[in-house]
């Protein structure tokens, strides 16, 4: 019933399945768990910024069909400073510095959020059974 | 082969794949991951690969029954995973069976064909929420996957040999174009 290359491929395939664990490691080790602040505009991707490697500070502007956001970037933080939008929310939430946090301008739909590459350090995710 | 005898056979296959894929829904998963499952759905698809003498007959099987169990048990994010699984498992299976010929039996193919549904599956969820880290789960599943597999080609390759010895297959399936169903009735007249 069995024949022998059953086990051959069944025990190939068992521990091909391993590659994604060593790649993970390997590539795990090399990124270092860096915090990236993602500044999306209406959805769209419009800058990373990498944050465990940033020093000093820097500001820049963002110019939206509707406004303008000023973000600045003081070492690992980041922080909305001045914008045109109606309510000013965004710049009144501060600063932000650790994975998950949003910064969120709704008028023009601006969005930072700072992410990182290890996944047990962001959001939480269920899985789908 | 008789084209009415097909026709009844595929629709026998898809109705019983489609009943054995629903009753395997109604348990609660026995297994601490999540994704791990029977495959009992995938017997069928084992058998109907080793009788029928057409692949393309048994990919119409599969099909039907990704697009059956998506109307009666899920919706569209099922469909996605059940059809990346299977063509997964099916393209695998087809192409062990034919490399393998006589150095591979029904339970290899089992096998192989589970843990490659895993391998789908998990590609599919990977890119659906964007997050590779899902891989991981990869050798948890491939282990049940393979267990469960072997366990469906020792039960496919019972039914194999007791269905390729009725007088349906004797009669109709022996021509040239199924060399295959011949290796099998040559399997069971040796066992």
């Amino acid at each position: 019933m069995f024949k022998k290359w059953d086990f051959i491929i069944i025990a190939g395939l068992l521990i091909l399945s391993f590659l994604p664990e060593l790649f993970f490691i390997s590539s795990n080790a090399e990124k270092g768990h860096d915090n990236y602040a993602e500044i999306t505009v209406d959805g769209k991707i419009y800058q990373t910024i990498n944050l465990s490697t940033h020093k000093g500070i820097d500001s820049m502007d963002i110019k939206t069909e509707s406004g303008y956001n000023i973000i600045e970037i003081n070492d690992h933080s980041i922080r909305i400073i001045d914008a045109d939008c109606p309510d000013r929310i965004c710049v009144n939430d501060g600063a932000i510095n650790s994975p998950g946090q949003l910064l969120v301008c709704l008028p023009h739909k601006l969005m930072i959020e700072i992410k990182n590459d290890d996944p047990s350090e962001t959001t939480d995710i269920i899985p789908a059974h | 082969m008789n084209k009415t005898f097909r026709l009844v056979f595929i629709g026998l296959l898809v109705a019983q794949s489609l009943a054995l894929y629903l009753f395997e829904g109604m348990f609660p998963v026995p297994f601490l991951t999540p994704g791990a499952k029977l495959g009992l759905a995938n017997l069928i698809t084992v058998i109907a690969l080793y009788l029928l003498p057409s692949t393309k007959d048994v990919f119409l099987i599969l099909l039907l029954r990704v697009l059956l169990s998506t109307f009666f048990g899920g919706g569209p994010a099922v469909f996605i995973y059940s059809a990346a699984g299977a063509a997964m498992s099916f393209s695998c299976m087809v192409f062990l069976k034919k490399i393998g010929r006589n150095n591979v039996s029904i339970i290899g193919v089992s096998a192989a064909g589970a843990i490659f549904h895993h391998i789908g599956q998990l590609i599919a969820a990977a890119c659906i929420l964007q997050n590779a880290a899902l891989m991981l789960y990869l050798p948890v599943l491939s282990l049940t996957g393979s267990i469960t597999g072997i366990l469906i080609g020792i039960a496919a390759h019972y039914i194999v040999r007791h269905l390729s010895s009725l007088d349906f297959f004797t009669a109709r399936f022996t021509s040239p174009s199924a060399p295959n169903n011949k290796n099998s009735l040559q399997k069971s007249k040796a066992l």
